[in-house]
Order: structure tokens, then C-alpha cells, then sequence
């Protein structure tokens, strides 16, 4: 048992506990006051930043995609533009350890390919901390009927952290006509965004939004070139969510002021472009060629008026749908699809480049005008023979004729009185060796040799016979097609012009916000003789009988009672070096086959379209690329004198369609009823316009 | 001697004569907490499916009735039944360990008839009452100070229910009977050489148990000490919570106005994080008078155990207010991320039957030793 402490006295207990209490009590205010200054701190001196954060919180911003601009032709008809569609997206924080059962509904719902699905698992995977909140998406462009299976399927706790969000995607109507022109779009990868991030905020017009991953951006062509302009500025929604991300409605709504919770998108501004799309699909469908370009341009400003160039992946696909698979055939195809062929594929010019050889020796002094050159049928030069086209030789040939019927042998008599530095020296005036700053990005220089590069580049240097291949546009002469386009241009018009193709742009509401204005590069700084000179061989080769083009010259189309002249040239360059046989283009393997040029424009007098064809180892010049030039440009006539009826009032096109038939009349048989509806409207009005035109 | 423990004046006179000096300023301030509490309440279960502020106002109604009740029997009858409560509480702890149930991977809850019982809850005012009892049969012995080897039986007294605490897992509660018992010491005078060489222990120690400790804790561990390291993750709560907290600014944004509370980003938030609800929706102004309230409460508190009339009172008193003192500044430093997390109740404001009865029957100890000060 413990001795008990005397009970002691009421005060002398209180004596000796209160000292510990105020000690205590003063450690207690202490205490409090820590607290105290602690919210000080954070109500009163962060408290504006916390707000912010907590507003941060249940503020869910949506972006409210901008509609991008369209890319138009001339007469404002709509190539480009976009279409409502819908991506399916997965946010792996919300599904959670069943989001591998998720997709595999997903899978069997919308069909998915081993691809994506593969894709969506890697996904999956490789979300952690953070990136589970971000939605990645699972299949891009679904079908309506899909996006209502989806919809019937979402029964509560099937498909969590499923979205479907509508994703215009962009729809370009032709499909692979003028793909590559167009360029396409796809998303944004994360270092280029960083990349086009920076840029953005260098520029700092306040206005751009960032990108976000998911974005999509130009690619290529016309909407990579002017993505800033296309893409308009994205709005926003503010919408209320809880701690798990659920959009709350009713009275939670008002947590947001009325006036912030939408601000809407601005649409992008829409491009004008010089083509004219009647031009482009009528060439589209005539043009007979697998790989080559169709370019047209107006003679008067170096605007393009068609750009034909294939083979040309769709656009549509690329942009989205497109499968691995798909992908590496596009690869993989020995044709290249992915080249723009019109600025980045060169080609030995052939007999086009005769042109820049009569100017060179006109100019030079090494053909006097009325100068001639006798063929028989070959050039020897030292020990080496070089051929001609025409076995038998062409005799005793002028200049005209020369051009006209494209003999080797006179041009290379200049070549070898020019030399290949003079030659050059003319073709850099013409354009050629250089790129023709067509505005789009990945051009190439073509090459333009002289002497000296000849020295670099070719084993044993140069030599005197090179003069003769770079005069008929062989050997290491090389041209894009767009080159020699401006090249045919500078002849056509004396100016080398810039090729263009954007015309304008304008605001979503048609206001012009830039106008481009022609572009000179410079001016042909040739003598006038000079220039007829050439001109008359020009319209020899597609005038005159002995021409290599007069088959496909324009026999009926006048202009104020002016018969159509077209002058031009034919070309055929050799893709491999000549056997000892000459072999029809089915005789060879389709890589070893010719290249076929043809450069023209009309009207021979005051030029205002050109026209140039490549048609790539098709063979000659004269028969598979010159019919397509003289179509376009007859086309283009015939789009003009059409348009001008037009303006005069006088209806053009098809027939307006017919009243409407009763349905008990429409009910009878129906190979009797189109014939007497449509036959006797149409046949009459398209005899009518053809008879004007006579 | 035999232990004289009984009580010179026991009846109804002396009843009234004791109510006579009934500290009413801490019934007050116990009062308008637990209003504010109830209130607060109603708000932050705004988003829940139970109404659970009419739960709350039935345990605060129990409690009060309790610690009403506790002051009929003289304080220093419960120093009799003090080891024995000690005990029982113990056994309960144990039985815990063996038949609790689980609820959210602790085993903190026994389940008697009809009664969920948290029995941590209970630790503290045993451990406060077997204390108080101890230094109170001590007295006059050391009147130089405590030294360690002296300290030994009530070291071991706070420790083995603590550690029981402890291992269900409740690190909060096991912290406060760890603190409600070392206040209890330091109050009875220990030497500064003994002082020294537990600090140096525990800092030792809590270097090598760091290693041993559950994930969750060492994650809240590094939480403290880099809080926005993890925003999604273990940094959640205290993110959030500083988050509600600042965003109430001077006024705050008014009662169940506040988004954090309504949209769920507070975690926890009817119990320990109740009071992040207070501050997002009474501002400033609402928290330093809550603040206000707690501080009158325990400095009362210590009042009374400074005006005890023996060492049993006055070490039960201390128990009490530290106990109060503890929970209100670990919790609070908690909230605005001044402390790391751990699961300590806000007295009077935190959602909870078990916290109540405890807090009104630490409350009703307390004015018992606090009415009966004068009593002979």
C-alpha cells in the first residue's frame, strides 16, 4: 500500500500547478497563433490565387473547334471544306481497371481494325499519373450509324469514359485530284507542337490559340502553307464538373458567369485559288497518263488555271482513315504516289529545251536568222555518231524547220558552236536552274549544267561532246515540269513569271483580306527577231504538216472570226541511253519507256494560256502528251466563250429540269419516259450553243 | 495506511453547492462549437445522400446529456474506477485486433449489440484518467523533477494502448493518446536531462522506423514535406484542402456556397477535413472565430486544471485540455497543410459518434474537476 500525500490545502495545490498552466497556456497561444497567421496566409495574402484554383477545378474548359477555312477555285466553287463528323475517344481515368473490357466492346461495336485496336492498347498502357485524364482516341470518323450504336449501347457502366466529340474533318471533294496541291491534314505530333507553340507565341497576335495534342494540322501543300490562315481561332465552353469530372447542370451552372460560359469560334479565312475547276477536271479526265502533270497557266500573270499532278494519294485518307497498311502501299508503290511531280521530280526536258538552244544561238551570233543545217539523218562528232530522230535524215533544214519537225542533228551543230556554257548562260535567263518559287514549299532546283559543273560532277570532266546532249535537253539537263511551264510562259508573254496559284484570301464572309498581285521573275532579254523566229518554229511544230504536233493542232475554234492559233513542242526525252534499235514504248519495260513533253499556248499572236503535259515513259511526245494540251487549251476556250454568254445573259449548261411530271405518269414504263423528258430539252440547246460559238 | 479513498461529503447538498460553481463560460463555448458544427455540417452533406447533420445533433444531444450526468458523481470517485476503466479500455483495444471490423483496410470498429464503438476514442480519456491517477498517488515524492527510470509506469501506461492504436492501423488517434499522455508528464516536472534524451530518442528512432512504416503513411509523410509533389495522388487531400481553404478569401463564399465542398473535391469532408468547409465558406472572419472559440476553450480548460483542488483534478484536467489542444491544432495544421495528414477529428465540428462522446466526456471530466474546486 502507497503512503496517500497529505491532502493539501486548496491553495497550495492551485500555487503549485498554476505555474505549469500559464506556461501551458501560453504554448497553447502560441499555438494558435501559428494557425491564425497560417490562414492569414492563405485566405487573405494567396487567397485570390486559391481562388483562381478552385474556380480552376470545376471550370472544365471544351474547346469548341474553329471551322476551318475551305480552299475554293476561282469561281468560288468549294474544293476543300469540312464535313460534321464524329472521333471516338477513351479517357482511361474513367474507365479504370475495366478499360480493357471497354475496348473490347468498343472493338466489337464499331468494327475496329487490328490496327487501332493495337493502337488503343498501346495507349492504354502508356497512360500513367496525369495522362489517364486525357481522352486518346480510339477511331477517328465514324459512320452516323455507328455513333447511334454507340448511343443505344451506353448503359450505365458499359461504356465509361467513352466520349464521342464532333471532330469536323475535312473533306476534300475530289478525292485525290489536286491532292497534292491541297496537301492534307493529321495530328499533331508532340514535338511539333512544342515547335508550332513557340511560333505562335513569337508571332503574338494574342488571338492564336495554342495547339493542343489532338490538334489537326496542315500538311503539305496549300494547307500546310497557309495553316495560320485556314485554321480561325477556337472557342470555348465552360461547363460545371465535379471532383470526377461529371458535368453538373441546373443551379451549378451559375458557378460560372453567363458571359464566360461560351465564347464562340471564329471560322478560318477561306483561299481563292487562280484554278479554274472545270478546267482542272476536264484535263483530270483526259489526261491519259499514270504519272505526270497537267499544268496550265494564264500567260498574262503567271497564275495557274490547272495543276494536274499524279499519282496523288486522296487526301481524305491520309487525313485520317488510313490504315498502316495503307500507308506503307503508298511507300512502298514504285510510282511514288507521295511526289509532287510538278515542283519535285525532274526530268531531262528533250526536245522542249530546243527552244533555249535557237534562242542561245540567235542571240549569240552562232545562227544567222535564214541560217540552215543539212541532216542526214546523224552528227558525227570525233569518232561518235549522234542520231537524229528521222533515220533518213531531214536534209537541208532552217530554224522553222528545225523547231517544226524537231531535228536533232541541226541543234546539235549549234550545240557544238554554242558549247554548254553559252547554253546555260540563256537557260538561267529562261528560269531553268532555279527554283520558279512556286509558293508551297519542297521545291527543287532542277539542274541547268555549264562547263564547270560538269568538272564536279562527272567522271573525266568535260567534255565537247556534252554540248551536243544539253543542246537537244538530254543528258544532264534537268527541268521540273513547273519550270519549264514558266519557261513556255516567258515565251508566251516575255515575262518569267512567279507561278501562283492563291488568288486571294477572304474572310468567312467573302471580304478579300489579300489580294496577290503578278509576279515577275524577270523579263526574256531577247531581240524581237529573235523571239518571231522562234515563235514561227513554235508554230510550225504544231502548224505546219511536217510539225511533230500538227495532229493535235486546233482546227475549230475561232475568236472574234479569228481562227485559234496554237503554237508548241513536242517532247520526247529519254529516260535510259538509246539501243542500238529503236523499240516501240509497248516494247519496253515501263521505266525505260520516254517521258512525254508537250509545251504549248494559244493564241500564237497574244498568248493567254499555257499549257504544258508531262506524261511520264509513255513514249512520244507528239502522241501521248500533246492531244492533252491541245484539249486543255481548247477546253479553256471553249470554259471562256461560255463564261462570256453567260455574262450576256444567255443560259449556259444543262437545260433547267423539266416541269414536274405527275405521279401517275411517271409510273409507266421507264425506258419510253427519259427520252421524251430529257432527249428533246437538251440536244437542241447544246446544238444551239455549239452553232453560236461556229 | 490503507488508501483512503473516500469522499468527505457526498449527497445531494453538496450536489447543488457544486453546480453552484459549474464553469458555464466552457458549457458556452462548448455549445456555440458544436452549433457552429451541426450547422456546418447540414452544408457540407449538401452533396452526400444522408443528411447526416441529424445524426450529429442526436450524439450531441447524447453527449451533452453524458457529461451533464458526469458531474452528479464527484470527479474523485472516477479516480477509484480509473485504472479499472484503464483496463477495460484495453481489453476493448484487444478485442478490437481480434474481432473488429474492417472498414476502409483499418480495423477500428467493435461492434456491441447494437453499438458501432471505437474504443481509440476511449484511449485517450483512459490514458488521461490512469495518468492523472498515477501522478496524483506520486505526489511529493520527486519534488526535483522526474527522472527517466522514474518515468518507466506511465510512459508504459500512454505507450501500450497507443501502440494498440496504432497497429489498427489509426496513426492519428495513436498520435493524440501518445500527445494527451506526454502532457501529462511534462506537467508533472521532468528533468531537462531526461527531456533532452527522449527527444534524441524519438528523432533517432523515427529515422529507423521510417522503413517500417505502411505505405500510405510514408507516402502522407512525403506528402508533408513536398505537398504538391503529387497533386493526384497522395498530395490530393492536402492540395485540396489548402486549395478550399484560401479560396474562401476574407468572407468566404457563404454557407453552401462552396465549390470545393459541393462539387466533392475535399475528400473526407464531413470528418477530418470539416474544417476545409468551414474556412471556403465562412472566410476568414468565420475561421478566427471558430479559432476564437477553440482557443477560449482550451485556455478555460487550463484554467480549470489550474485551479484544481488536488493533483488528481489537476492532472485530469491537463489530460483533458491537451487532449482538446492537440486535436484542434494537429488537426487545423492538417487542413492548411502545416502538419502532414494524418486522421485527427476536429472536436465538436467533425462528423462522428464515437469523437463526440469522447470530446463531451472529456468535456464533462473537466467541468466535474472545474466545479468542484472549491469542494472540500
Amino acid at each position: 500500500m502507497i503512503d496517500v500525500p497529505p491532502p493539501a490545502s486548496p491553495g497550495a495545490a492551485q500555487k503549485e500547478f498554476r505555474p505549469g498552466t500559464s506556461w501551458m497556456t501560453a504554448a497553447a497561444s502560441l499555438a494558435f497563433l501559428v494557425l491564425g497567421v497560417r490562414l492569414y496566409q492563405l485566405q487573405i495574402l494567396r487567397g485570390d490565387d486559391y481562388k483562381e484554383r478552385a474556380d480552376g477545378n470545376f471550370v472544365k474548359e471544351l474547346r469548341v473547334p474553329a471551322d476551318r477555312g475551305f480552299i475554293l477555285d476561282t469561281g468560288h466553287r468549294i474544293l476543300v471544306d469540312s464535313r460534321p463528323s464524329y472521333d471516338v475517344t477513351l479517357r482511361p481515368y474513367f474507365c479504370g481497371k475495366q478499360c480493357d473490357d471497354t475496348l473490347s466492346r468498343l472493338s466489337s461495336l464499331l468494327s475496329l481494325s487490328e490496327d487501332e485496336m493495337g493502337r488503343a492498347q498501346e495507349r492504354l498502357r502508356a497512360a500513367r499519373g496525369l495522362e489517364r485524364f486525357r481522352p486518346f482516341t480510339v477511331k477517328v470518323d465514324i459512320a452516323r450509324e455507328e455513333l447511334d450504336i454507340i448511343e443505344a449501347n451506353r448503359v450505365p457502366g458499359a461504356l465509361s469514359g467513352v466520349d464521342v466529340i464532333p471532330a469536323p474533318h475535312r473533306n476534300y471533294r475530289y478525292g485525290s485530284w489536286g491532292g497534292h496541291l491541297f496537301g492534307y491534314m493529321n495530328e499533331i505530333g508532340a514535338d511539333e507542337l512544342k515547335k508550332a507553340n513557340e511560333e505562335i507565341e513569337r508571332r503574338g497576335d494574342g488571338e492564336t490559340l495554342p495547339y493542343q495534342l489532338g490538334d489537326y494540322l496542315g500538311r503539305r501543300g496549300l494547307e500546310r502553307r497557309w495553316e495560320s490562315r485556314l485554321r480561325g481561332i477556337d472557342g470555348v465552353r465552360r461547363v460545371v464538373v465535379d471532383a470526377k469530372g461529371n458535368a453538373k447542370g441546373g443551379d451549378l451552372e451559375d458557378l460560372i458567369p453567363e458571359v464566360q460560359r461560351f465564347e464562340p469560334s471564329r471560322p478560318g479565312q477561306n483561299l481563292v485559288l487562280s484554278i479554274d475547276w472545270r478546267l482542272q477536271e476536264f484535263a483530270e479526265k483526259f489526261f491519259p497518263g499514270t504519272a505526270g502533270s497537267v499544268l496550265a497557266m494564264d500567260a498574262k500573270t503567271g497564275f495557274l488555271l490547272a495543276l494536274v499532278d499524279r499519282p496523288a494519294p486522296d487526301p481524305n485518307k491520309l487525313s485520317g482513315r488510313i490504315s498502316r497498311a495503307e500507308m506503307l502501299a503508298i511507300h512502298n508503290d514504285p510510282l511514288r504516289p507521295e511526289l509532287f511531280r510538278a515542283i519535285q521530280e525532274h526530268y531531262h526536258p528533250g526536245s522542249t529545251f530546243k527552244v533555249v538552244t535557237s534562242i542561245a544561238a540567235l542571240e549569240e551570233g552562232a545562227l544567222k536568222p535564214g541560217g540552215t543545217v543539212s541532216c542526214p539523218g546523224y552528227y558525227a562528232l570525233g569518232r561518235h555518231r549522234w542520231r537524229c530522230d528521222k533515220e533518213t535524215g531531214h536534209g537541208t533544214v532552217d530554224l522553222e524547220h528545225a523547231l517544226g519537225a524537231s531535228c536533232n542533228v541541226f541543234y546539235y551543230a549549234l550545240g557544238e558552236r554554242l558549247g554548254t556554257d553559252r547554253i546555260a548562260k540563256w537557260a538561267r535567263l529562261l528560269g531553268l536552274g532555279r527554283p520558279t518559287g512556286f509558293d508551297i514549299g519542297g521545291e527543287i532546283t532542277g539542274v541547268m549544267p555549264d562547263e564547270a559543273w560538269h568538272d564536279k560532277h562527272v567522271a573525266g570532266g568535260y567534255q565537247r561532246g556534252m554540248a551536243l546532249n544539253v543542246a537537244i535537253g538530254q543528258g544532264d539537263v534537268n527541268v521540273t515540269p513547273m519550270q519549264q511551264l514558266v519557261l513556255y510562259g516567258a515565251l508566251a508573254s516575255g515575262i518569267v513569271w512567279k507561278p501562283q496559284v492563291v488568288e486571294r484570301i477572304e474572310d468567312p464572309s467573302g471580304q478579300t483580306v489579300q489580294q496577290f498581285a503578278p509576279v515577275e521573275a524577270g523579263r526574256l532579254p531577247v531581240k524581237k527577231e529573235t523571239r518571231d523566229q522562234v515563235m514561227k518554229g513554235l508554230l510550225a511544230a504544231v502548224n505546219q504538216p511536217f510539225g511533230t504536233g500538227y495532229w493535235s493542232r486546233i482546227k475549230d475554234i475561232q475568236i472574234d472570226g479569228k481562227l485559234l492559233v496554237m503554237a508548241g513542242k513536242t517532247g520526247t526525252a529519254q529516260g535510259v541511253k538509246l539501243g542500238a534499235r529503236r523499240l516501240k514504248a509497248a516494247q519496253v519495260t515501263y521505266s525505260e519507256r520516254d517521258h512525254a513533253w508537250f509545251a504549248a499556248f494559244a493564241p500564237a499572236d497574244d498568248p493567254e494560256i499555257v499549257v504544258l503535259v508531262l506524261n511520264e515513259h509513255s513514249g512520244f511526245g507528239s502522241s501521248n502528251a500533246a492531244p492533252t494540251a491541245s484539249a486543255v487549251v481548247r477546253h479553256y476556250f471553249e470554259l471562256k466563250r461560255a463564261d462570256a454568254l453567260e455574262r450576256a445573259g444567255v443560259p449556259f449548261g444543262p437545260p433547267p429540269p423539266p416541269a414536274l411530271v405527275p405521279a401517275e405518269r411517271a409510273v409507266p414504263p421507264a425506258p419510253a419516259a427519259p427520252r421524251t423528258l430529257e432527249g428533246p430539252a437538251s440536244a437542241p440547246a447544246a446544238a444551239k450553243g455549239e452553232k453560236r460559238g461556229a | 495506511m490503507a488508501l483512503d479513498l473516500s469522499l468527505p461529503h457526498s449527497g445531494f447538498h453538496s450536489q447543488r453547492r457544486a453546480f453552484n460553481n459549474y464553469p458555464w463560460h466552457v458549457a458556452f463555448f462548448v455549445l456555440c462549437i458544436a452549433a457552429l458544427g451541426v450547422w456546418n455540417l447540414a452544408s457540407a452533406s449538401r452533396s452526400a445522400h444522408a443528411p447526416v447533420w441529424i445524426s450529429q445533433l442526436t450524439w450531441m444531444g447524447a453527449g451533452v446529456c453524458a457529461a451533464l450526468a458526469i458531474g452528479f458523481v464527484d470527479y474523485r470517485r472516477f479516480m477509484r474506477g480509473a485504472y479499472v476503466f484503464y483496463a477495460l479500455v484495453l481489453l476493448l483495444l484487444v478485442a478490437v485486433m481480434l474481432k473488429g471490423r474492417v472498414v476502409m483496410g483499418a480495423r477500428r470498429w467493435l461492434t456491441i449489440g447494437p453499438l458501432n464503438l471505437q474504443p481509440s476514442e476511449l484511449a485517450k480519456i483512459a490514458v488521461a484518467l490512469a495518468l492523472a491517477r498515477w501522478f496524483h498517488l506520486d505526489a511529493g515524492k520527486r519534488r526535483d523533477g522526474y527522472g527517466l527510470l522514474s518515468l518507466v509506469v506511465p510512459a508504459g501506461m500512454t505507450l501500450v494502448p497507443a501502440l494498440l492504436v496504432l497497429k489498427q492501423p489509426d496513426l492519428g488517434t495513436a498520435l493524440i493518446v501518445v500527445a494527451v499522455g506526454a502532457t501529462i508528464i511534462l506537467f508533472a516536472r521532468v528533468r531537462w536531462q531526461a527531456l533532452v534524451t527522449v527527444v534524441v530518442v524519438v528523432a533517432v528512432g523515427a529515422v529507423f522506423a521510417y522503413p517500417h512504416l505502411k505505405p500510405y503513411q510514408k507516402r502522407r509523410v512525403e506528402t508533408y514535406l513536398d505537398p504538391e509533389g503529387d497533386v493526384l495522388g497522395a498530395g490530393y487531400h492536402a492540395t485540396q484542402s489548402m486549395i478550399a481553404v484560401g479560396s474562401g478569401q476574407g468572407a468566404g463564399k457563404g454557407w453552401g456556397q462552396g465549390t470545393q465542398t459541393l462539387l466533392s473535391f475535399l475528400p473526407e469532408q464531413h470528418t477530418d477535413f470539416i474544417f476545409s468547409v468551414w474556412a471556403e465558406e465562412h472566410g476568414f472572419v468565420g475561421c478566427l472565430l471558430l479559432l476564437a472559440l477553440y482557443y477560449a476553450l482550451v485556455v478555460s480548460a487550463l484554467g480549470i486544471a489550474g485551479n484544481a483542488r488536488d493533483r488528481f483534478g489537476h492532472f485530469l484536467a491537463v489530460g483533458v485540455s491537451g487532449m482538446l489542444f492537440w486535436h484542434v491544432f494537429v488537426n487545423m495544421g492538417m487542413v492548411m497543410a502545416i502538419l502532414p495528414v494524418v486522421g485527427v477529428t476536429l472536436p465538436l465540428m467533425s462528423y462522428g459518434g464515437s469523437s463526440i462522446v469522447a470530446v463531451m466526456l472529456g468535456i464533462g471530466l473537466l467541468n466535474n474537476v472545474g466545479m468542484r474546486r472549491f469542494v472540500n
